[in-house]
Formats: structure tokens, sequence, C-alpha cells
């Protein structure tokens, strides 16, 4: 008898267990944000606009899958709480893929926001940090996504696509956050813009960066974001970084300055590369280039000032060759190897010497002469990122072209004026 | 000792309960408290303070060898007779009331900061206690034998998180090789032995676990597997979060358990991290409420121990909610892991050398 009614009992006891808690909050009851903006506020400290995810029309597939909303605030959780009242479920950062700050703000330091993100449970190290050129909100707005219902897949898709052009970096919170706080290298964000073309006629050569750089004609990375002479469903774009030092925005560079970065900072992973044909200046060699080794790095302090060497290491495929010259001939094939050398060398420098004012040593060579320190107080006394504004710079660019694709030479084209490449 | 006849278990299962007792600290703040101390070189701190703690068990061991099947109170007992039996039994139990709720409560806040955000502290100190209430009433036997079954998930799941982060690590991030200096890490980091203060649990399981050799091996097995997950963890945790963004880290493993991220599928894997801490968590807890019960009673020669667990429970209840905030609760800790060694170490030594020189009264016919 008494088994029975501890059973009873035990029964009873478990069935209101297994109801859940009565404070459980279902999925469809929170109201997920995707994307949040940071702008400076016209009254107020900060105009913050979330992009929230509208789940319904994600599954049917129809009609626009996110809604955006901007209000002023003095603080990110206060904006949270105002957000709260007019919207009808409980807004959720658990599945936030970006936060994007406007460049006025981000030249004003952003550190607190970025403590204020690593502190709260719902962000997660994993969402981006980007820095729009024109306001956030205007940003967002844009970025509607085209290819993909999932807008949160299509942020994290986007972000990621340094992994194939090289144009970005990684920018995820967690690095932001751990190279802000290093005294060895410093912080950079992705850059983001809106585009400003309806039209291809629009298109205006002045927005490239090709003749600072002593280029001919624009390259694929010779822009920022914001600036892609390009027409297209959506006009939000992401090109370039901008770098940080401590918390504060101090420079910019476009998208084949942040390859150059990724190259030395040893995240580079592959990307198609245009180079100036040795032979024929008016027309280019594409390769796909691959990181061979991870860079390497050596600090010398010479009467104070530091001396920065980095070897990199390349791996190539060529695509296509349009002078019809033929470098995949193994007498050639050093030819074009020097050129790109010699191309990527010179970018590289160049980049590095942008970023020496800006105390920015976004490739980490700090790192290598941390290591040679014992103690902790007598690297503090180097000073690196305040000494790094005196470096000089030495690379060491090796490019070995491993493969010539699906055509083992180049043929021409047979006509009635005879061979031609065109 | 009634229990002492009824109750033996091997080895495994002792070394298991023990490394827990001992491992819990690496959910709580282990990494972060090492890095405070030596900074860049906690991993260098860890691996001090683990060799410190296995030559001090061998001097134990060696020491314990004429007085195999005896607990602390028995060595009390030899040394000074009943007095001595209380007087180190209050030692103990002093020890042991002062961070069960320190832990109670610290797991608690835990809870509420990562899963239970919305709950009362109350509901979740209470969600702990009722497992500690009803594992101390299953006894010894069920603590230790599941905890041989749990521990080996625990520590899956611990590799995976570990192993799961590894493409973060960066090894600049552990130089300078020294951090905080040599004066820093080998002399004032020595009270940091106190990490292993759960080994106390060996000296109270030696009368279930009978034999010397058995005492050996799961001391040694304790303090060097223990070691080990220690030295591990402040590594890799050192070689993802430089110094001093370390030292910002409230919860350094769970932090690397966000970090955990395998493409756009496999992510999210904290949720795994809170299963691993809460079990161990409640054997950590379980075995502690029982080890109080059980020295009070061995100490002033009670018959059962079972009828101290609900006011044991109540008193560690109300310490545990004693402290304003959860900064305080660390804080207590902090002071713990600094002279947690006198009584984990020192007490067992001391009274070892001094049982050597005592030679015991011949018992009276009839005393058992």
């Amino acid at each position: 008898m008494n088994k029975k009614i501890v059973f009873l009992i035990l029964v009873i006891l478990s069935s209101a267990l297994l109801t859940s808690c009565f404070d459980s909050k279902e999925i469809d009851e929170k109201a997920y944000i995707i994307a949040l903006g940071l702008d400076k506020g016209k009254n107020n400290y900060l105009n913050m606009t979330l992009q929230l995810a509208l789940p319904n029309k994600i599954t049917s597939g129809e009609g626009e899958s996110t809604s955006t909303t901007t209000v002023e605030t003095p603080t990110l959780y206060a904006g949270l709480n105002m957000i709260n009242t007019y919207i009808s479920k409980e807004v959720d950062f658990t599945h936030c893929k970006v936060v994007v700050f406007s460049k006025e703000l981000a030249q004003e330091g952003i550190h607190d926001y970025i403590h204020a993100m690593i502190r709260g449970r719902e962000f997660r190290g994993s969402m981006f940090v980007a820095v729009s050129t024109g306001t956030a909100e205007e940003f967002i707005e844009n970025a509607t996504p085209i290819l993909e219902m999932n807008p949160a897949k299509s942020y994290e898709m986007n972000f990621r696509s340094y992994e194939y052009t090289g144009f970005t970096g990684d920018t995820t919170l967690t690095n932001f956050y751990m190279l802000a706080e290093c005294s060895c290298r410093q912080a950079f964000a992705t850059l983001v813009g809106v585009n400003p073309y309806e039209d291809s006629d629009e298109f205006d050569p002045k927005n490239s960066t090709f003749r600072e750089k002593g280029h001919d004609r624009p390259l694929e990375g010779d822009f920022y974001a914001g600036k892609i002479p390009k027409v297209y469903g959506t006009k939000s774009e992401v090109m370039g970084i901008a770098a940080f030092d401590g918390g504060r925005m101090v420079g910019e560079f476009d998208g084949q300055e942040a390859l150059f970065h990724q190259m030395l900072y040893g995240t580079y992973q592959s990307s198609y590369i245009s180079i100036p044909d040795p032979k024929n200046p008016d027309a280019f060699v594409i390769l796909n280039v691959n990181q061979g080794r991870k860079p390497t790095h050596h600090v010398e302090m010479i009467n104070d000032a530091p001396i920065n060497s980095a070897k990199v290491q390349l791996e190539a495929d060529i695509l296509s060759i349009q002078s019809g010259f033929n470098y995949e001939n193994t007498d050639n094939i050093q030819i074009l190897e020097n050129a790109a050398e010699e191309h990527i060398k010179k970018g590289m420098l160049r980049f590095l010497n942008k970023t020496r004012p800006m105390h920015a040593d976004l490739c980490g060579f700090g790192r290598d002469l941390k290591m040679k320190y014992l103690l902790w107080e007598e690297w503090e006394k180097v000073h690196w990122l305040k000494k790094y504004a005196e470096s000089k710079f030495n690379v060491d660019v090796e490019v070995k072209i491993r493969r010539p694709g699906l055509m083992v030479r180049s043929a021409p084209a047979k006509g009635s004026e005879g061979d031609v490449m065109k | 000792m009634a229990m002492k006849n009824k109750i033996t278990f091997g080895s495994f299962e002792a070394s298991c309960i023990t490394i827990t007792l001992i491992t819990t600290q690496l959910f709580l703040n282990l990494p972060r408290a090492m890095m405070e101390v030596a900074w860049t070189a906690a991993w260098l701190l860890t691996a001090y303070v683990s060799v410190i703690a296995l030559l001090l068990f061998f001097i134990i061991d060696r020491l314990y060898r004429p007085f195999e099947g005896k607990d602390l109170l028995d060595l009390g007992e030899h040394i000074g007779g009943n007095i001595g039996r209380i007087i180190v039994g209050i030692i103990v139990l002093l020890f042991l009331i002062y961070i069960t709720p320190v832990i109670l409560r610290e797991f608690s806040e835990n809870m509420k900061i990562i899963a239970l955000t919305r709950s009362p502290l109350s509901f979740v100190l209470l969600f702990f206690l009722t497992g500690m209430i009803i594992a101390s009433y299953a006894g010894l036997e069920s603590i230790v034998r599941l905890s041989a079954i749990i521990v080996p998930i625990i520590a899956v799941g611990y590799l995976m998180i570990i192993t799961g982060s590894l493409r973060y690590i960066d090894f600049s991030r552990i130089t300078p090789w020294l951090g905080s200096g040599p004066y820093e890490i080998f002399v004032k980091g020595a009270p940091r032995i106190s990490v292993f203060a759960g080994i106390i649990l060996v000296y109270f399981l030696y009368p279930f676990i009978r034999t010397k050799k058995n005492f050996t091996t799961v001391g040694y097995a304790s303090v060097v597997f223990s070691g080990l997950f220690f030295f591990i963890g402040v590594l890799i945790f050192s070689l993802i979060f430089q110094y001093p963004t370390g030292t910002e880290s409230f919860l350094p493993i769970y932090e690397l358990a966000r970090l955990v991220e395998y493409g756009r599928f496999f992510q999210r894997l904290e949720s795994m991290f809170v299963i691993i801490w809460v079990a161990s968590a409640l054997l950590h807890l379980s075995i502690l409420l029982f080890l109080i019960a059980y020295v009070f009673k061995k100490t002033f020669k009670l018959k059962y121990y079972k009828p101290l667990i609900i006011p044991f429970s109540i008193i560690i209840f109300s310490l545990a909610i004693f402290s304003h905030n959860l900064l305080s609760a660390i804080e207590l800790e902090k002071h713990f892991r600094t002279f947690a060694w006198m009584v984990t170490f020192l007490l067992p030594i001391v009274l070892l050398i001094i049982a050597r020189f005592v030679k015991q009264p011949a018992k009276k016919e009839g005393e058992s």
C-alpha cells in the first residue's frame, strides 16, 4: 500500500515537473536581432538601429525577411528597453551577426561598447564588428539579402567572403576585443558602406584609389566600401578594413590593402589577383593565389627604432594570360613569378608605411618582439605601439606558380589579320 | 565506525570523486586566479604548484605508512585521545563549513548568469541543495559510484571544449615567459597549492579504501590527474586569452566553450558546458555536505550521520546567502585558496609526525 502511495506521489510530482518552467520563453516569443547599428545621436549619445529577423517571412519566402527600427538613446541597453516597449516580442541578441559602428562614432572610440557586448551573455563572440563609411543606420537599411532568404546566414556569408576575396578580414567580436587589448598589435574592423550608383553610366574612377597607388587603371581591390563600381539589388557592400589605435578608429584601408594585410597577418586563404603583365603593360595576368606558408616576422630594435621584416610565401595557379605570352614555359615562368612578387611587395610596403603614423601594428610585428622578453614589466617599458610609428619595413615576398590551370600554352586566335589574342 | 565495515570501493571510484572535488575550480575561476598572480606565466605557476602538491603528498604518503586505514580524526585520537580527535574534527569542520557555502553561492550565481537568468537566487541555491541532500542521504557509496560514471563523461566534455578551442591559440600570448617575475611566481605563488585543497577527501576515504596501496594509488592519481587538468586548462586559456584580457574573464572555461565553432553547423557548445558543469558542481557539493555530516558524526562519536544532513543544509544555505554579492563570495574563496594548504597539507604532516612519537595507550579490555 505504501509503495503505491509513494509511486502515486512520484507520478504527480513528475507530471508537474515535465510541464517545464512557468516562466519559460518559447522561440516564437522573442524578436531576434540580426544586425545592430550604432551612430552618434543628435540629441542624445546614440542612435541605435536594430534589424529584426521575420521568421514567418523567411520560411514562407515571400516579402522582406527583415524589419528595421532606430531609436535615440543614452546607452545600448537603455535603447533595448525603449525598443521593447513598442515591438510585441522581447528583443534577443543571441542570433545577432554583426554590429556596425558609424565612422564618426568609431573615431571617438568604441571600446566601452565592445566591453558592454563582451559582458552581456547574449552577444556572441562570432558576430562581426564593422565600421560604416556612412551611417550605420543607412547601411543596415540597405542590407537586404538577395540570394538568401535567411538574413542571418546572408550576413554571415557576406562577412566571411574575405576567405575567398581577401578584401576584408576576420573581424569577429572576440578577435576585435582581443586585439584591442593587446599590447603588441592593434584591432581592425570590416569597412562597410552603401553604394551610390543607380546606373552603370554613373561609375566614376575618382572613387577609386588607383591613382594614389600609381596604378594605370583601377584594380579589383582599389576601392573602399561604398565606392565599388557596381549596380545590384542590394546597396550595401563590404570592402576594406578600418584600423584602430586602442578603441579609436585611426584610418581605413581599401580592399587591396586589406588583402596585403591578410597576407602579412597570416589569415589569407586564397583569392584572384590581377598582376600587370610584365611583357605587355596594357594587359593582365590573373592568378589564383593562396598562402603557401604562414608569414614569418622578425623585429630588431636599432637605435631604439624597430626594423620590421616579414617573409611571405605564396603559391599561385594561372587563371588567365591576356597577352597570350607563353608564361607556362618553364623558362618564362620565372618572369611572371618575379613580376607577381614585385607587384605584391610594392603594395605591401605601401600598406605598411600607411599603418606607421596611425600607430596601428595590424600585422602583429610586436608579437615577435614580445617573445624575446622574459618579464612583463620589461616588455611594457618598450611602449611598442608608440614606437611602431618609427618603424622601418623590409618585406620578402616569394611567389611560386604551381599550376597553369587547364591549359599548358596560350595559342592565338587565327583571323584575317593573322594571329591575335583579342 | 559502522560504515567502515560495510562500505568499500575501489581506487578508481575514490580517485574519481577526489579529482572532482579538486578540479571543479577549473569551471569556476582557476585559470583567471592563476593569471592574476603570474600574468602571462599562469601555466608555469600551475605546473609549479602541481609539482609541490605532488611532493607534499609524497611526504604524507611516506609518513602514513604505519597508520594504515586511519583518517585524520583517528590520527587526532591516536595523539590526544578524545580531545585530539575533537580538535582535529573542529578544524576540519571549520574548513569545510567555510568553503561549502562559498562554492554553493558561486555555482548558483554563475548558473544565474549563464543559464537561469530570471530565476531567483534562492531557487537556484535550493536546486543545488536538494541534490546535495538527496545524495548525502544516499550515502558515500552512492556518491562515489555515481562519480565513477560521471567523471569520465565530464573529462570527455572538458577535453572536447579544450580541443575545440585549439585553433585560437597563439604562443605569443604566453610571452613574456616569466610574466610577473620569478619572485611572484615561485615565492608569492606557492600558497596557491591550496588549489589542491580537495585532496583532504583522500584522508577521510582511507578507512573505506582500506589498504595502504589503495591510499597511495588514489592520492597520486588524484594529484597527477588534477594537476594535468589544471595545467591543460590554464595553458590553453592563457594561449587564447592574453594577459590582461584573461583577468577580465569571469568564467574562463565557459568563455572557451563559447569560442568553439566549426563552420555554420557546429556552434554553441556552451550548452554542453552547462551539463558537465552542473554535474561536477552537484558531485562536488554533495561530497562536501556528506563530509561535513560524516566528520561531525565521527568527531563527536554520534551513532548516525543522516539526522545531521538537514541541519547542516540549513546552515550552509544561510551562510551561502550571507555574502552581499557574488564578488564578496569570490573574495572569500580567494582567502580560502591562500590558507587552505595549512589544513590540507600542513595539518596531516604535523599530525603524522607527532603520531609517530606517540605510543598508542594499551586498550582496556572490552574497549572497541
